[in-house]
């Protein structure tokens, strides 16, 4: 009898804690702020993306901004280099976020342009790691099936940042991790070889 | 007596389930990869076959898909589509059930009996007008995955593209069990299995123009990226998340506040 109790009661806890982790309003470590947060800037990106008469700099500066407010990029910078980071010098350190950083907005900042047309819901959130908050939300795109991508948001002092963007299970700041070690392995250990190839990245056609 | 022994059965169910994907876990880590590296002992001739996939993919696939989606009508690519998806719903089928996910199974069949005999064999998609659930696709690399098989080494095979040691055996698995095969062989068409391939290639490719470009434009080491994309992709569907293992961010109290402006 004492086994199957325990059986029961493990359970029920089992399902307690499943429903507990599908139902935001029960999350209690999750950040409300952070679903909030993401809600105002998809938003104002949305509002952004489909004033198709803005002119193309104009854009690009919209994006810039936003990508500022949103996102800690130093940090995913950071932490995207990994054990590298610690081998660079200073003088290293400094070139490779600023070369990171206009990776970021020549790579997405056309999309923004391009907008066709997407929406997004949240979908819930739920805590993550010691103090992160993943907001779960599916992009729903005019054709073909909806994109579950989740942000993750760390609050910091008073202000949400995202710290990393999950596409269907794929982290960006994993994908690039494991891209840019490829890049120093293949250089000898080197980060200046990693810094060249951002160059050479960032400097064609500007975006 | 009946719900405890149901209760009992889903317990050991979920027992088996998180012991496979612990020894999983083992496994993978076993192969000395850390959570930064994919497993790649073969890099020099893995990435020898994907320059030329890749050559094949600019010079011939994209070009195909571009046309393909540019000209063909979106219905008429929704009922190829949904075509193909019929014919591969016996093998999401039976990897569901090998993989004790019965809901998974059930909504597979549901869906392939109504497209296969209502729906003409898939030309039009009568289930999702029936409102039965859509499926995840399974196969027998997800299947060994959640028995506990770790990926091994990474490989990229020729016109098949990425894969690992654990996947590659369950392709060929799924390719012998595929009914539509033994079917077509059986009626010495093989003509029609090739175009079966060659059509689920393009299907696929036209769907991710974008991302592919996106990817192409915006990598500095494509291979390692796609390595990368890979990787994550088969362990979410393992697992069937898009939420399993997350890593660590910690915070770099060193420099809480970085001389460092990129915006400037």
């Amino acid at each position: 009898m004492l086994t199957r109790r325990h059986l029961l009661t493990g359970a029920a806890l089992l399902a307690f804690s499943g429903w507990a982790s599908l139902n935001p309003a029960f999350a209690q470590s999750a950040d409300p702020g952070a679903g909030a947060f993401i809600q105002k800037l998809g938003t104002e990106a949305i509002n952004s993306f489909a004033n198709k008469g803005q002119p193309k700099p104009a854009a690009l500066a919209k994006f810039r901004q936003l990508l500022s407010e949103g996102f800690d990029v130093p940090y995913i910078g950071r932490w995207v280099l990994g054990r590298y980071w610690n081998q660079a010098s200073p003088q290293q350190q400094q070139e490779y976020q600023k070369l990171f950083e206009q990776l970021i907005v020549k790579t997405y900042a056309d999309r923004f342009v391009e907008y066709s047309g997407e929406t997004f819901k949240i979908t819930g959130t739920r805590p993550e790691g010691e103090s992160d908050t993943m907001v779960t939300t599916q992009i729903i795109r005019p054709a073909g099936p909806p994109v579950a991508v989740d942000w993750r948001v760390r609050k910091r002092d008073a202000s949400y940042k995202i710290i990393d963007v999950v596409v269907e299970g794929v982290s960006m700041g994993v994908t690039q991790r494991q891209e840019f070690a490829s890049v120093i392995q293949s250089n000898g250990g080197k980060i200046d070889g990693l810094i060249q190839a951002l160059r050479q990245k960032t400097a064609q056609q500007p975006g | 007596m009946m719900p405890a022994t149901a209760i009992r059965s889903l317990f050991r169910t979920a027992l088996a389930a998180t012991v496979a994907l612990a020894l999983a876990g083992c496994a993978s880590g076993r192969n000395g990869t850390g959570q930064d590296e994919v497993y790649d002992p073969l890099e020099v001739p893995n990435r020898f076959v994907f320059a030329m996939n890749d050559a094949a993919d600019i010079l011939v696939i994209r070009p195909a898909a571009e046309i393909y989606a540019g000209t063909v009508p979106d219905p008429v690519r929704n009922a190829v589509q949904n075509i193909l998806e019929t014919l591969l719903a016996p093998l999401v089928i039976g990897n569901s059930l090998l993989q004790g996910d019965g809901q998974n199974a059930s909504d597979a069949t549901g869906r392939f009996m109504t497209n296969a005999i209502l729906g003409l064999g898939g030309v039009f998609d009568v289930a999702s007008t029936a409102g039965i659930p859509a499926y995840r696709t399974e196969d027998f690399g997800q299947t060994l995955g959640v028995w506990g098989v770790g990926e091994g080494p990474y490989l990229v095979l020729p016109l098949i593209g990425r894969s690992n040691a654990r996947d590659a055996v369950g392709y060929g698995v799924d390719t012998v069990a595929d009914p539509f095969r033994i079917a077509t062989s059986a009626a010495n068409a093989n003509g029609v299995l090739y175009s079966r391939s060659a059509a689920a290639a393009i299907d696929t490719r036209s769907r991710l123009l974008r991302e592919v470009d996106d990817m192409r434009r915006s990598s500095v080491d494509f291979y390692a990226a796609a390595r990368s994309l890979y990787h994550q992709q088969r362990n979410a569907s393992i697992s069937n998340s898009t939420s399993a293992g997350t890593p660590e961010f910690p915070e770099f109290p060193e420099d809480a506040k970085p001389n460092i402006s990129p915006l400037r």
